[in-house]
């Protein structure tokens, strides 16, 4: 019965099937959160069905109580805990500088209305059609020619705005090679809705070969 | 019911409104100009000194609207309201800011 609703889960813009650290402590707060709020959902509708059908119960408890607790004691727990898996898992996701030596590689992503130009260290160029080596650390510097823009590929992490004279860092690893998708997440005009790209990430000398192949083109 | 009374309901969530916008807005000046990576000392960088100094700020001023409006439970129903409202205003703050103790500065 749920096969309906869950296909819409899979693909290859799919928040929920993370192929990257990043992506997978996204999907990890997201579970927390769709689980605490069925929870609260739960006891708010049976808090609900207590005040209907035994009334005395309810007052029993008294009206002071009701507020302290449902009011301010729970909702302090529960909002104290999401905000500090949120900082933590948000920490983990910055581009923290690194000793040169393990440095992570910065490839360049440009948006412009409506195109992504992807550059590499070493020269090469690519339009909508990103490579990237798979199990290693890429720090993406985003920026803008025009309007803001928004880099996202869902199955590796978060977005990141793109934006005209100002540099932003995105640091995404995926897993293992494979076809992703990304997108522009930010209304940029009438062609914002066509504004995507193609991750593909390759083993380390598939990445080498991908780009000598994009120069030669 | 006077319009003074009705400010002073909204004074404590006021004020976090305010400090929300100016730590938010200095985070981003400090980091503009670099200010994370200027050491005061021990470690503590420009950017968090100032961060923590208008955090501090904020919350002195919060203790200080919550202690003006104090009014004990017999007190006319707005009044105990903006008292509670300050309390609520001043625990948010805390809630809210206090982690520019802890969190990375700029990026
Ligand atoms: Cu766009």
């Amino acid at each position: 019965m749920a096969a309906p609703f869950l296909t819409g889960c899979a693909g290859p813009l799919s928040a929920l099937a993370p192929e990257g650290p990043a992506a997978r402590g996204a999907v990890r707060l997201w579970w927390i959160m769709l689980a605490g709020g069925g929870a609260i959902f739960l006891v708010v509708s049976a808090v609900l069905m207590l005040a209907i059908l035994r009334p005395a119960a309810l007052r029993a408890f008294g009206p002071r109580r009701i507020i302290l607790w449902g009011g301010l004691v729970i909702p302090t727990i529960i909002l104290a805990a999401l905000v500090t898996a949120a900082l933590a898992l948000g920490e983990r996701l910055l581009a923290t500088p690194r000793p040169p030596e393990d440095a992570p590689l910065r490839i360049e992503a440009v948006a412009r209305q409506w195109v992504w130009e992807f550059r590499y260290p070493g020269g090469a160029v690519t339009f909508d059609r990103l490579h990237m080596p798979a199990g290693r650390d890429v720090d993406f510097t985003v920026t803008s020619a025009d309007v803001i823009h928004s880099f996202w590929i869902p199955r590796l992490g978060g977005k990141i705005d793109a934006i005209p004279g100002h540099e932003t860092v995105v640091r995404l690893r995926a897993d293992r090679p494979g076809v992703y998708g990304g997108v522009c997440a930010e209304f940029c005009g009438t062609g914002h809705a066509a504004m995507a790209f193609t991750v593909e990430a390759h083993e380390e000398v598939g990445f080498a070969a991908a780009l000598a192949g994009e120069v030669e083109e | 019911m006077s319009g003074r009374e009705l400010l002073l309901l909204a004074a404590g969530f006021t004020l976090w409104a305010v400090a929300f916008v100016a730590l938010y807005a200095m985070l981003s000046v400090g980091c503009r100009f670099g200010w994370d990576g200027i050491d005061l000392a021990g470690g503590v960088t420009v950017q968090r000194a100032q961060l923590v100094t208008l955090f501090l700020a904020f919350l002195a001023v919060g203790a200080w609207l919550a202690v003006h409006l104090r009014t004990g439970p017999r007190a006319p129903f707005l009044s105990r309201a903006a008292y509670l409202a300050a309390l609520a205003g001043l625990g948010s703050i805390v809630f809210s800011f206090a982690a520019v103790f802890a969190l990375s500065e700029c990026v």
